[in-house]
C-alpha cells in the first residue's frame, strides 16, 4: 500500500556492479518506503537476481559505483549477516541444500539472532518449538520438515515454503523475494502468496522479483518496474505487468537499443 | 556361444602394420657407453652444449635405478643388448623428396601417411621419423613464411641452437627419471615445433614414428614452443613391424606455453602390442610433460592408446601461469597380455588455473590396464579447480582395471572433485540394440566407441574418425 | 628407521596368555621391512613421530592412567555391558560376562587367534608384527545368540607409555550385536591394537570406534575382519585428537555375498596426522561395499585416506562404492587422498569418488543471510558435515565427546 509521508526503508543510488570482470549492473536507481510492495520484472540476465544478492551482501559480486541505504545507514560496508539482523531478507531463488545441519536448529539459532538484535528476548529450545509451530500454518508446512536437513530432499515447492517460513521468523523489515513463483504449480503459488499477503503490513515493505504476471495476480504491487541490461528501464503502477504479460519484453529491448545509440 | 566369450574373441585382431621394410640401414653395435654417445653426437654433427648435455644425462643416467614401482612385471632389460642408433643407409637428410629412398615412402604410404608432393594430405604437415633418423618433413616452406619452424629435432640443433639450449630440458630435467635420463642420453631424433608470438598455426603438424628394426631403441625426443598468444594442433602416431623380442621405446616430450598461448598435442599410439601369447611388443616407457609458462596459457593432452606391450606413461601439465588450463583425454585399450599404466599429473601451481583430466579405460584379454594420476594443489593455487573422471570398462573375466588417483591438497580455496567407475557392456543394452537388427559385433563396437565418445570428441577431426577406426578394428573379429 | 633389535631389547619378558605370540612376533620382526618414505603405505607418515612411540615403555600393571579412570566416563542412557582392557584392572578371568558371551579358552585361543590376521594378508604388515611382539593383553570373546546387551570395550591409556592390546571377538551364526572400542588418549600415551573380528554366517554386527585424543596422544590400530556369507558389518570410526594416528582396517569378504559398510570420519587440529588406510578384499560373488571416508583438517594438520578395494576375478557381481570427501580449513594443513581399485571380475558395479575443498560459499552466505555470524554458520556446517558420520554410532556414541569441540579451530574465514 502506498502510504503518504511514509518513511522510505531503501534507496538504491546509480548502483553499478559487476562479477569477476563483467558488468551486470549499470546504473540502478530505486526507493522503498514502508507498507510499499515493488515488483522487479526483466528477462533473465537483466540483472534482478543480482540485485537481490548484492542487496543480501553476496561476496561474489563487486561495486564499483553508487550506493545503498537502509534506514538511513550505508548498507555496502556491512556483512550479510549484519544487514539480516537489521532486517533484511532474501528469499533465494534456488534455496541451498545443507545435509547435516538440521532444519529446527537453523531456524532457532536464525531466529534468535535477528531477536537479540531487536532487543528481544532468545527463545529457549521449547518456547522456539511453540513459536514455529505457530508460523508453520502461515505456509502450510508438515512439522515433519523441521525434523529434516535444511531442505535436504525438499521438493522445490516445500523449499520455498521454508523460505517463507524463515521469513516469518524472522519478522523482516524488506523482503525481497527471488522468483519466489519459480518451479511452483497453482496451489503452492497461492500458499507462498498468501504468506506474504499475511506478514506484509504498514511498517514493512516487500519487493518481489518476477518473469511474470501470475505472482502479481496474487500479491499485487505498488509499482512496477522493468529492468534491463543492468537498469531500470520503465516504472509505473501495477497496469505496467499487465502490459508486459500482453506485448513482452521487446518493446524494453529497443528502448534499450535506442539508447545505446544515441 | 554366450555374449561373453564373443567379446572376448572379436577383440583379437591380427595387427596390420607388423611388416618389416626390407632396407639397408647402418647401425652401432649394441650397447651404451660415453663413447657411443659422442659417436652419436659425431654423428649429427651436434654443437657442443648437446653432447656436454647428452654426457651429463649419461652420468646421471648410470647412477639411478630402474623404476619399479608401476608394478608393470617386465623381464629386466638389458641395456648393454639394446642397439642405440639405427639409420637408413643414404640417410643424408634429402632437400626434397623425390631424392628419399622409394623403399620409405612406400611404407609410410603403407602405413597411411603418404609423403609424395602429389598424394600428401591437404593441410597437414608431416614430419616422418624412421627408427632413428628424421627422414621427410612437409610443408616446410609454407610454415616458415609463417614463421613456425617445424623440422627433425636433428635439423633444429644445427639451425636453431640458442633455441634448443634455452628450451630442451627445462621441462623435463635430464635427471627427472631413468627412462627421460637415458632418452636425454641417446635420443636420436624427434620433432622440433615453434610457434612465434601471435601466430594460429595455419595448418595441423603430425609426427609419424616407425621402428623398423627390431632390436633397436627408439629414443625420440619432441620439443614445442608456443610464444605468446600463439597457438598449435599436433598430432603423432606410431607404429612397428612384428619382432618376437621385445623392444624399448623411451620418448621424452616437453611442451612450453607462455602467455596466452594454447598447445593441443594428441597422440594415437599403435605400436606392435605382441602376439597372443604376450611374446614380443614395444616396450613404451615415455615422458611427456607439458609447462603452462604463461597466464592464461594452455595445454591439452589427448591420446589413443591401444598398442605396446607395456605402456608407462603419464603426459603431464604444470600449471605455473595464473589461470592457466591443462586437460588429459585418454582412451587406454588392452588386449591379450598388454599392460597399460597410464594417467596424468596435474601441479597446480598458479592461481586460478583449471585442469580436467577424462580417462577410459577399455580391458580384454588377460590384460591389465591401470589408470594412474596425481592432482595436486600447492599452496599457492588459490582459486584453483580440478575435475577428474575415470572409468573402466573390463571385457572378459580375466582382465584387470586398477585406479590410483593420487590427490594432494594444500590450498583450502581450491576445490578437487574426483569421479570414477567401473562397469561392463550391460547385457541389457546389448540385447536393445540386437533388438534393432544391429549385428553383434557392430553393437559392442558401437558401445565402446560411445564408452569413448568424451574423449574422442577432443581428437583433431582427421584424428577422431582414425582412432574410431581403429578401436573398431582392434574389435573386429569373427561372432562364433 | 627403528632399530628392531634395540626395541626388542627394551621389551619385558615374554610372559602370559600371549608369551608365544610374542615369542614369534619378536622372530620375525627383523625380517619385516621397518617404515620408510620409499615404502607407498608409508611415504605420506611422520615417521619421527612413528620412531617416537616405540620409544615409549610398555604399559603394565600399575601404571598410571589417571587422567582416564572409570569414574570419568560418560554413563550411557541404556545398559551397556562395560569392559575395560586395563591391565591394572583385576584379571578379566573374573568378569562376570551377561548371557551369550563368554571368554575363550586357552585352547581355543591357540587354535583362533591369528586366523583373521591370516585371511587379511596381514602377517606380514610391520605394525601387526610390532602388537604381536609386544601384547600382553588380550580380550576374546566368543558371542552367541540375538539379545546380546550392547558392549563397550574401553581401552584406558597410560602417560608416556605404550599399551598394546589385543582383542578377539567371534561372532557365531546368526548372532548379533552393537560394540563400541573407544581408545582413550591423554599426555603421550599411545596404543598399539589388534581388533580381529570374526562373523560367521548372517553375524551381524554394528561396530563403532573412537580414538579420542587430547593432541599428544597417538594411536596405531588394525582392525581386521573376517565376513562369512549373508553376514553384516558396519563399521564407524571417529579419530580426533592424535598426534599421530593410524587405522587399518582390514575386511575380507571370504566367500562373498556379504554387506559391509565403513563410515570414517577424522579430524585434525594443530599438529596431528591422522590417516586411515582400508583395505577391502572380495574373495567371493556378489559382495556389498559402501564406504564413505570424511576428513576435516585445520591449523597445520595433515590428513591421509588409502582405500584399498579387491575385486579379484571369482568376486562376479560385487557391488562397490567409495566416497572420500575431504574439507581443507587452512593454508597450512594438508590433505591426501587416494582411492586404490584393482579390478579383475568383469561383472562389477564399482564407483568411487573423492573430494577436496573447504566449505560451500553458497552453504555459508545461506546461513549468514539469516543473521547468523560466519563463526556460528562455520560451526553449525562443520557439524553438519559430521553428521552423518557421527550419527551412525552405535551406543549413542556421541555421549563420548563434546560434538562443539570436534574442531577445536576453524578461524580462517571464507
Amino acid at each position: 500500500m502506498i502510504i503518504s509521508d511514509s518513511k522510505l526503508i531503501l534507496e538504491i543510488k546509480n548502483l553499478h556492479a559487476r562479477i569477476e570482470d563483467k558488468p551486470i549492473l549499470k546504473g540502478v536507481n530505486l526507493q522503498v518506503k514502508e507498507g510499499e510492495i515493488h515488483a522487479l520484472m526483466g528477462r533473465n540476465g537483466s540483472g534482478k537476481s543480482t540485485l537481490a544478492k548484492i542487496l543480501a551482501g553476496h561476496p561474489s559480486y563487486k561495486i564499483t559505483e553508487g550506493q545503498i541505504t537502509f534506514q538511513d545507514k550505508n548498507l555496502l560496508t556491512l556483512e550479510p549477516e549484519e544487514r539480516a539482523r537489521m532486517g533484511i531478507f532474501l528469499g533465494f531463488q534456488y534455496p541451498v541444500e545443507i545435509p547435516g545441519v538440521s532444519n529446527l536448529e537453523f531456524l532457532r539459532v536464525a531466529t534468535n539472532t535477528r531477536r537479540s538484535a531487536r532487543q528481544q528476548e532468545e527463545l529457549d529450545t521449547f518456547e522456539f518449538e511453540d513459536f514455529v509451530h505457530s508460523k508453520l500454518e502461515v505456509v502450510q508446512m508438515d512439522p515433519v520438515f523441521l525434523e529434516r536437513s535444511i531442505n535436504e530432499g525438499f521438493s522445490g515447492g516445500e523449499k520455498k515454503r521454508n523460505e517463507i517460513l524463515q521469513m516469518a521468523l524472522l519478522e523482516p523489515i524488506i523482503s525481497i523475494l527471488d522468483e519466489t513463483d519459480s518451479g511452483l504449480d497453482i496451489d503452492a503459488l497461492r500458499i507462498v502468496a498468501s504468506g506474504v499477503n499475511q506478514l506484509s503490513s504498514p511498517q514493512t515493505a516487500t519487493l518481489l522479483i518476477t518473469h511474470y504476471q501470475r505472482l502479481l495476480n496474487e500479491i499485487t504491487p505498488d509499482f512496477v518496474h522493468v529492468m534491463a541490461d543492468g537498469e531500470i528501464q520503465r516504472t509505473g503502477g501495477s497496469e505496467l505487468a499487465l502490459e508486459l504479460e500482453k506485448s513482452g519484453y521487446e518493446w524494453i529491448d529497443r528502448a534499450v537499443k535506442v539508447g545505446e545509440s544515441e | 556361444m554366450s555374449n561373453q566369450n564373443s567379446i572376448g574373441e572379436i577383440v583379437s585382431k591380427p595387427y596390420k602394420y607388423g611388416f618389416v621394410t626390407d632396407i639397408e640401414t647402418e647401425k652401432f653395435s649394441k650397447g651404451i657407453n660415453e663413447e657411443v654417445i659422442r659417436l652419436i653426437s659425431e654423428k649429427k654433427k651436434e654443437p657442443k652444449f648437446l653432447l656436454d648435455f647428452r654426457l651429463r644425462a649419461y652420468k646421471q643416467w648410470s647412477k639411478m635405478n630402474e623404476p619399479n614401482w608401476a608394478e608393470l612385471g617386465y623381464p629386466k632389460i638389458n641395456y648393454q643388448d639394446i642397439i642405440y642408433y639405427a639409420a637408413p643407409k643414404k640417410s643424408e637428410k634429402k632437400s626434397s623428396l623425390d631424392e628419399v629412398d622409394p623403399k620409405l615412402l612406400e611404407t609410410f604410404e603403407k602405413l597411411g601417411i603418404p609423403l609424395s608432393e602429389q598424394k600428401r594430405l591437404s593441410n597437414v604437415a608431416v614430419d616422418a621419423v624412421f627408427d632413428s633418423v628424421s627422414i621427410a618433413t612437409t610443408y616446410q616452406e609454407k610454415l616458415a613464411e609463417h614463421g613456425v619452424i617445424f623440422c627433425s629435432i636433428s635439423e633444429a640443433v644445427i639451425k636453431y641452437p640458442d633455441l634448443i639450449e634455452k628450451y630442451l630440458g627445462s621441462v623435463v630435467p635430464i635427471n627427472d627419471n631413468f627412462f627421460a635420463a637415458l632418452n636425454s642420453a641417446v635420443f636420436s631424433d624427434g620433432s622440433f615445433v615453434f610457434i612465434p608470438k601471435g601466430i594460429e598455426c595455419p595448418m595441423e603438424l603430425s609426427s609419424y614414428f616407425r621402428i623398423n628394426s627390431g632390436d633397436t631403441g627408439q629414443f625420440e625426443r619432441t620439443l614445442i614452443v608456443a610464444e605468446e598468444a600463439s597457438s598449435v594442433s599436433y598430432l603423432e602416431g606410431c607404429t612397428a613391424p612384428m619382432f618376437d623380442t621385445n623392444t624399448l621405446h623411451a620418448a621424452v616430450v616437453e611442451l612450453i606455453t607462455l602467455d596466452d598461448a594454447s598447445i593441443k598435442y594428441s597422440t594415437v599410439q599403435n605400436w606392435y602390442s605382441g602376439n597372443e601369447e604376450g611374446i614380443g611388443g614395444i616396450y613404451n616407457f615415455v615422458t611427456k610433460r607439458g609447462h603452462c609458462r604463461g597466464k592464461r596459457s594452455k595445454i591439452s593432452w589427448s591420446q589413443v592408446e591401444t598398442g605396446s606391450a607395456i605402456t608407462w606413461k603419464y603426459p603431464s601439465c604444470i600449471l605455473q601461469g595464473k589461470e592457466s588450463i591443462g586437460e588429459f583425454y585418454s582412451v587406454a585399450l588392452t588386449n591379450n597380455y598388454q599392460k597399460a599404466d597410464t594417467g596424468t599429473k596435474m601441479i597446480h601451481i598458479g592461481e586460478n588455473t583449471r585442469s580436467t583430466i577424462v580417462s577410459k579405460g577399455i580391458s580384454a584379454g588377460r590384460s591389465s590396464n591401470s589408470y594412474r594420476g596425481l592432482v595436486q594443489m600447492g599452496p599457492n593455487s588459490k582459486g584453483s579447480k580440478n575435475y577428474s573422471q575415470c572409468d573402466s570398462m573390463l571385457i572378459g573375466d580375466q582382465a584387470s582395471a586398477n585406479t590410483y588417483p593420487y590427490i594432494r591438497s594444500q590450498q583450502p580455496q581450491s576445490s578437487i572433485e574426483h569421479e570414477a567407475s567401473t562397469c561392463r557392456i550391460s547385457e541389457e543394452q546389448l540385447f536393445y540394440l540386437q533388438s534393432r537388427g544391429i549385428g553383434f559385433e557392430e553393437a559392442v563396437s558401437m558401445m565402446v566407441s560411445g564408452f569413448c565418445r568424451d574423449v574422442f570428441n577432443e581428437l583433431p577431426m582427421e584424428f577422431a574418425a582414425e582412432a574410431d577406426k581403429l578401436l573398431a578394428l582392434k574389435l573386429e573379429g569373427s561372432v562364433g | 628407521m627403528l632399530n628392531s633389535n634395540e626395541w626388542l631389547t627394551s621389551l619385558p619378558d615374554p610372559k602370559g596368555k600371549l608369551k608365544e605370540v610374542q615369542v614369534r612376533g619378536r622372530k620375525s620382526l627383523p625380517n619385516i621391512d621397518s617404515p620408510s618414505k620409499k615404502n607407498e603405505i608409508w611415504r605420506l607418515t611422520n615417521l619421527d613421530r612413528l620412531k617416537a612411540i616405540f620409544d615409549l615403555p610398555i604399559a603394565f600393571k600399575g601404571s598410571e592412567s589417571e587422567e582416564n579412570r572409570a569414574e570419568y566416563w560418560p554413563d550411557s542412557p541404556e545398559p551397556v555391558f562395560r569392559i575395560s582392557l586395563d591391565p591394572n584392572e583385576d584379571s578379566i578371568e573374573s568378569i562376570k560376562l551377561p548371557e551369550g558371551i563368554r571368554l575363550l579358552n586357552n585352547n581355543e585361543i591357540e587354535q583362533i587367534l591369528g586366523h583373521v590376521v591370516n585371511r587379511c594378508e596381514c602377517n606380514n604388515n610391520w605394525l601387526v608384527t610390532i602388537n604381536k611382539a609386544s601384547s600382553y593383553h588380550l580380550l576374546a570373546l566368543k558371542i552367541q545368540g540375538r539379545s546380546i546387551p550392547p558392549l563397550e570395550i574401553i581401552m584406558p591409556s597410560y602417560r608416556g607409555r605404550l599399551s598394546s592390546t589385543r582383542v578377539l571377538i567371534i561372532l557365531e551364526e546368526n548372532t548379533e550385536l552393537d560394540l563400541l572400542q573407544v581408545f582413550l588418549g591423554t599426555n603421550n600415551s599411545a596404543h598399539s591394537n589388534i581388533t580381529e573380528i570374526h562373523l560367521d554366517q548372517e553375524a551381524k554386527l554394528n561396530h563403532g570406534v573412537i580414538a579420542d585424543g587430547d593432541g599428544s596422544s597417538s594411536l596405531m590400530g588394525q582392525i581386521l575382519v573376517e565376513q562369512k556369507t549373508r553376514s553384516e558389518y558396519y563399521l564407524t570410526n571417529v579419530l580426533k585428537g592424535l598426534f599421530l594416528g593410524r587405522l587399518e582396517p582390514y575386511v575380507v569378504q571370504s566367500d562373498g555375498k556379504a554387506k559391509t559398510s565403513l563410515r570414517g570420519l577424522q579430524i585434525s587440529n594443530k599438529l596431528e596426522q591422522i590417516g586411515t588406510y582400508s583395505n577391502i578384499r572380495f574373495d567371493g560373488p556378489e559382495g556389498d561395499l559402501d564406504q564413505l571416508q570424511k576428513a576435516v583438517a585445520t591449523d597445520s594438520s595433515h590428513c591421509v585416506f588409502n582405500g584399498q578395494i579387491i575385486v579379484p576375478r571369482h568376486a562376479q557381481r560385487t557391488n562397490a562404492s567409495q566416497l572420500s570427501r575431504n574439507l581443507l580449513l587452512s593454508s597450512r594443513a594438508r590433505i591426501d587422498t587416494k582411492p586404490e581399485l584393482a579390478i579383475v571380475a568383469d561383472d562389477v558395479r564399482c564407483t568411487h569418488g573423492a573430494t577436496v575443498s573447504q566449505l560451500q560459499d553458497e552453504e555459508l552466505f545461506y546461513m549468514r543471510s539469516r543473521g547468523i555470524s560466519i563463526k556460528e554458520s562455520m560451526q553449525m556446517l562443520l557439524k553438519g558435515y559430521c553428521e552423518d558420520v557421527l550419527s551412525s554410532l552405535p551406543l549413542k556414541a556421541k555421549r563420548w565427546f563434546e560434538i562443539d569441540q570436534l574442531i577445536t579451530s576453524s578461524k580462517e574465514s571464507t
